[in-house]
């Protein structure tokens, strides 16, 4: 791989100072997709500016109706969190369903949202929760932060600090991974709240993460599974790949959105 | 360049590298501990696992400097020399390992997998070792050495 | 006596090394003074090469060489020829064998073909200089499907060779197979296809190659299975006679046949190191590997079944349509040829039996062996009609195959295609495997899937096989003043564990402790010649060797023996590690110890007089056989299958060490479940560029997809073709394992009137097999070409 100027600043002043006075600089947060990327030559940043050793930018507090999570918080912490899994135990699944073992002890939930993969699980979560997007310089809401496939709006030199997350009433999390990379092929996450049912999919939309709204009136009218029965979701903006044609992902989901239904009614 | 210092199988080291060296290239080649193996280049097959602190990750997912200060265990580093651990040793004893090479990876998850859960059912031991792939044993052997294994190091 | 005997589960010696990381792999060995190699591949999958600029590439910081078909040219260094075991079309004329150099000379024809090789100082800049090669391409139209490169108008890869057909092959009655079919009450035809996959070995390909100018010597250590046949295609290209290039393969990583075939970048890394008089080192990235290592099976085929009204088997026709890549590799026209046609129609008794097979260029990597290399493919071809006829005429597929199996009292039997099949019990083994199955309470397993809602699905697959790879092997044994007993074999172990097994013959025939053996595979510097690994050859031909090895040594031991116990060499018998002469005895040990000492040994013999090498030659391939069985849960709202249970019976002859065929047959079918599940090589028909390029979309099996399996050995009928009664193992995993896997599925979807799907069966398909629902109809993949 082509060789750049490697930092690591400790405060967030600072990555952002070297990130601006840079030609060309890439934030690093856990690398699980930037290295790859970088492997492959499809980025050849000169730099590399590396936000693991910002004091701050990692741990989990749930107080006051919010799990806030730091941008730097790894995979498997989330995961691990007995915290979290007292409120919003989804957010555990979906954490512990990305990647593998290896790679969620690197990856970072600030990274996976500013890479923005449209096969990345936590984008469901943010947009399935309506969750806020802590930055650097500003708060941004879960419909104000995706800009489709692979793009935010994060400003050039933006940096995540931490993503807050409502407390639903319950929600769950479906994933259909891909056979061969075991992203989501298909992933739905669905939140009950005090105003009204959120359903968020990643992993088949052409424009990145989005709501289906087909599916969040009919759980709004019944939070069940049954209630979905009948249900489909138009076919028209989904991918295709030759893991699975829009038809089949949007059979998968309404299918992942009744296991997600399920897994928050605590059945299955 | 940047420098760094790390402990890797218990030896302090410091280093100059270049900011792209990936951790195995810098296991392998500057510190020639060759065990660390490459199986890809989409970090899927867990040939390079290592262990960072204590847990396993793909040193071909990670960038040498970002192990300064960290404490690194290879497969090397498992064993005194010439000697199995009790993992090491349920690998020989059920035939988990065939041709060898994605078994330094597959042992150093293995570790992670049982000091996390001691006592791993065969499901936790299969959904353990997804970020491994094996392309000899069908994994049948490698799955009830790692719950041997873990009931050795239960003791 | 020794601590070890034949059937016994020896642990392996070598897993000491590999599980503390001292294995030592190609990507392992450095030179002093190497320089790094980086392979320029194609672009295109089908274009004329106008120019190769080198000369920005040159320019490059710490670029060495950059090697194109100019230099290729000049050297007059000769194409790899094709070692395929059937040469000749079915009328008589030799197969069309274009030239395959090592590197493109007018015309890439797939992506990934080597255009140059680049040397410099490093990796990295060896890897930048290789995006500086300016190659100037007039791009073709390119064909990946070898049906449609044998229609009119199809894209042409060679102007000398017509609709792109290398061979065109016929095997069996053809006559009386089509007698069988016009007097059949029933005839029931399936278009089937055998996907397109890849070996996969977790290290990919590399090799260091280095030259001594003083001795006019080459030395190249390469990550090959097969060391002698390649070092032979080497020196053939670089007109050098063989004695002048040494081939070692270090510890292999995998081969599963992806390593046994010449291959163009050691020839060009041993040119290379010549050029600069230093070692030159190349190792393969994972994505290069798809667009380059050597692919399997990829067939088409139309089978035909005739059968009586109450289901007896007249005949079986099957015709076949292989690609073998842009050029005829170094058994790539076999396999869908000669390959696939002689285990045609398995363990059943048909009167007739007839195959025709075409081998078809195409603008992809090249094709060549993968496990199993035609037998599968014939395996799948054979089962899927069984079961697709017996669906489509009402028949019970288990009683349906019970009924046509061979019995017993048939054998020694000559098979329509010619196999030799000399003993085995089928019956016995088949209703053996389904007793297994039934131990594990099929029908609480089906229920358990119902209640989740989901299809249950069983089946059975008896599968025959055959043996092959090189028919001669040798092996070499050295006494040593430390005790030691050197033991070398021409064979390679690229996971199989040899270093154990053979050590295990070798002790068990000696009497003498297996710790003493140190044992050498896969150098031309140890045994003068091999035939490294394939066709489950290991113990059929080396195991053999180390076996006949052991037993002249014995003979030449006797006269040592009875000096000691002073009598005479007639007199003497051997048994177990004992010399025994009247009611006196002496230990092998002490003989070996003896025959140390010129004080010890009769007149006329010499120090050393024990050490002795053995050429065992294969006369008959053998008959590996058994039966697979799955149970699967298929999930109809996502089409994913899940397992049950899977249970096998093999007839592996005599077993060498349980632990080790264990190993061989759960690796096989875990293969075997990828290819049926979830591995596919998938071109874009449009450009001929390759879709599963990374492990991101080829998928390979992971520990949560694979069933345990239950696993037993017939020892009942050793085959009498070789004297240690083996009939190999390796392959015989995923020979059977597809059609049990996919019939499996089929049987889950049987409700929703499902008869077939193509492999890989992807939830994607499955799914959408059950959308369709009665209206599905199977493919025609033929069209005319049948």
């Amino acid at each position: 791989m082509e060789d750049f100027n490697y930092t690591r600043p400790a405060s967030l002043s600072d990555a952002a100072a070297t990130h601006s006075n840079a030609d060309d600089a890439m934030y690093m947060a856990g690398g699980q997709t930037l290295i790859p990327v970088l492997k492959q030559g499809l980025a050849m940043p000169t730099d590399v500016v590396d936000l693991n050793k910002i004091d701050g930018l990692s741990g989990i507090e749930v107080a006051g109706g919010f799990v806030t999570i730091g941008a730097m918080t790894r995979h498997a912490v989330v995961a691990a969190s007995a915290e979290i899994k007292n409120v919003l135990p989804a957010l555990t699944v979906l954490a512990g369903g990305i990647g593998d073992a290896q790679v969620r002890n690197r990856g970072t939930i600030g990274g996976s949202l500013a890479n923005n993969d449209p096969s990345a699980d936590y984008p469901a979560a943010v947009m399935g929760l309506g969750a806020t997007v802590v930055t650097d310089q500003r708060e941004l809401s879960a419909e104000d932060y995706f800009d489709g496939m692979f793009a935010t709006n994060l400003e050039p030199g933006e940096i995540i600090k931490a993503v807050k997350f409502p407390v639903p009433e319950k929600a769950g999390y479906g994933k259909f991974p891909n056979p061969a990379s075991r992203y989501a092929l298909v992933g739905v996450f669905v939140a009950k709240t005090a105003s009204g049912v959120r359903v968020a999919v990643t992993g088949a939309g052409q424009d990145g993460v989005f709501r289906a709204a087909e599916i969040e009136d009919a759980l709004n009218n019944n939070f069940s599974a049954d209630a979905l029965s009948g249900v489909t979701v138009p076919a028209d903006d989904l991918m295709t790949d030759m893991h699975a044609d829009a038809g089949y992902r949007a059979n998968l989901i309404g299918v992942m959105a009744k296991r997600a239904v399920n897994q928050a009614n605590g059945q299955g | 360049m940047p420098d760094i210092s790390l402990t890797v199988n218990g030896e302090q080291i410091t280093k100059s590298v270049e900011g792209c060296t990936l951790l195995v290239e810098f296991i392998r080649e500057t510190l020639k501990l060759t065990g660390t193996h490459i199986g890809c280049d989409t970090s899927q097959c867990g040939a390079c696992t290592v262990h960072l602190n204590g847990q396993a990750v793909k040193s071909c997912t990670m960038l040498a400097a970002q192990a300064d200060g960290a404490e690194i265990t290879t497969i090397e580093g498992l064993a005194p020399e010439g000697q199995l651990n009790p993992m090491q040793k349920a690998f020989n004893d059920h035939h988990g390992l065939q041709c060898g090479f994605c078994t330094p990876g597959m042992v150093m998850r293995a570790m992670t997998l049982v000091t996390d859960n001691p006592n791993p059912t065969e499901a936790d031991v299969r959904h353990g070792l997804e970020g491994n792939i094996c392309r000899c044993t069908g994994y049948q052997n490698i799955v009830a050495a790692v719950l041997d294994g873990a009931k050795a190091l239960r003791g | 006596m020794s601590n070890v005997k034949i059937g016994e589960s020896l642990k392996r010696f070598e897993d000491q090394r590999f599980l503390t990381g001292h294995g030592r792999y190609i990507d392992d060995i450095n030179l002093d003074g190497q320089a790094r190699a980086v392979v320029v591949r194609a672009a295109y999958a089908h274009a004329i090469i106008n120019a190769i600029d080198t000369s920005a590439a040159m320019a490059m910081d710490g670029v060495l060489l950059v090697v194109t078909r100019d230099d290729w040219l000049r050297e007059g260094f000769k194409p790899m020829p094709t070692k395929s075991g059937v040469k000749n079309n079915a009328d008589g004329t030799p197969l069309k064998e274009p030239p395959r150099h090592a590197l493109a000379i007018d015309r890439v024809r797939y992506v990934g073909e080597p255009v140059a090789l680049v040397v410099a100082e490093t990796l990295g800049q060896a890897q930048a200089a290789a995006e500086m090669v300016d190659i100037d391409y007039e791009e073709l139209p390119a064909v990946t499907d070898p049906v449609e490169a044998l229609k009119p108008g199809a894209p042409q890869l060679w102007d000398d060779i017509p609709n792109n057909l290398c061979l065109n092959f016929e095997l069996g009655d053809k006559s009386g197979t089509e007698k069988a079919f016009a007097e059949a009450d029933h005839v029931v035809s399936l278009d089937v296809l055998n996907n397109r996959v890849t070996a996969v070995p977790i290290e990919t390909r590399g090799c260091v190659a280095a030259y001594d100018a003083a001795a006019d010597k080459y030395t190249l250590w390469n990550a090959s299975q097969n060391v002698h046949a390649n070092r032979d295609t080497f020196a053939e290209v670089l007109n050098i006679d063989k004695s002048q290039l040494d081939h070692i393969a270090p510890d292999v990583g995998g081969g599963f046949g992806a390593k046994n075939s010449g291959y163009p970048e050691p020839s060009l890394c041993l040119y290379a190191a010549k050029r600069l008089g230093r070692p030159v080192k190349w190792i393969n990235s994972r994505s290069e590997s798809f667009l380059s290592d050597t692919h399997g099976r990829g067939q088409s085929s139309r089978v035909e079944l005739a059968l009586t009204k109450d289901g007896t088997f007249l005949g079986l026709r099957t015709t076949t349509v292989g690609g073998i890549g842009a050029y005829a590799w170094t058994v790539g026209p076999f396999t869908p040829t000669g390959g696939s046609a002689r285990t045609q129609g398995g363990p059943y008794n048909f009167p007739a039996m007839f195959y025709s097979g075409k081998a078809v260029l195409t603008n992809t990597a090249p094709m060549d062996p993968y496990r199993g290399a035609g037998r599968p493919e014939a395996t799948f071809q054979t089962e899927r009609i069984v079961e697709y006829a017996a669906r489509k005429l009402g028949f019970d597929p288990i009683e349906l195959r019970r009924k046509n199996l061979m019995p017993k009292e048939m054998l020694p039997h000559k098979t329509p295609m010619g196999l030799d099949v000399d003993s085995g019990d089928f019956p016995l083994l088949f209703e053996e495997t389904l007793k297994m199955a039934e131990k594990a309470d099929l029908g609480a397993l089906k229920a358990k899937a119902e209640a989740a809602g989901k299809k249950y699905g069983f089946a059975i697959a008896p599968y025959l096989e055959c043996t092959g790879g090189g028919p001669k092997e040798h092996a070499g044994v050295t006494f040593n003043k430390d005790g030691s007993i050197d033991l070398a074999v021409g064979t390679s172990s690229t996971g199989m564990g040899h270093e154990t097994a053979h050590a295990q013959i070798l002790a068990a025939n000696l009497g003498v402790d297996v710790e003493r053996i140190k044992f050498r595979q896969s150098d031309t510097t140890a045994t003068p010649l091999g035939g490294g690994h394939g066709g489950s050859r290991g113990m059929e031909v080396g195991g053999n060797a180390v076996q006949q090895a052991a037993q002249e040594i014995i003979e030449l031991a006797k006269p040592v023996a009875a000096r000691l116990l002073q009598s005479e060499t007639d007199e003497v018998e051997y048994e177990d590690g004992t010399f025994k002469a009247g009611a006196s005895s002496v230990s092998m040990n002490d003989v070996i110890d003896a025959s140390m000492d010129k004080d010890k040994l009769p007149e006329g013999l010499d120090e050393g007089c024990l050490d002795h090498s053995s050429v065992f030659e294969r006369g008959v391939i053998s008959i590996p056989n058994g039966v697979h069985a799955a149970a699967v849960a298929v999930d109809p709202d996502t089409g994913t299958v899940e397992f049950l249970g899977y249970w096998v019976m093999d007839d592996f002859g005599t077993i060498i060490n349980p632990m080790l065929a264990d190993g061989q047959v759960m690796g096989g079918v875990a293969q075997g479940i990828g290819q049926a599940l979830l591995e596919d090589i998938v071109y874009d028909p449009d450009n001929g560029q390759l879709v599963t390029g990374s492990l991101m979309d080829y998928g390979l099996p992971h520990a949560d997809e694979i069933p345990n399996m239950e696993i037993g050995y017939y020892e009942g009928a050793p085959t009498k073709k070789n004297p240690l009664g083996v009939k190999g193992a390796g392959e015989a995993g995923c020979v059977g394992a597809c059609p049990a896997v996919v019939n499996a599925v089929l049987d889950a979807l049987n409700d929703y009137g499902v008869t077939h799907i193509d492999m890989p069966l992807t939830p994607q398909k499955v799914w959408k097999a059950i959308q369709a629902k009665g209206a599905f109809d199977p493919k025609k993949l033929l069209g005319d070409a049948a």
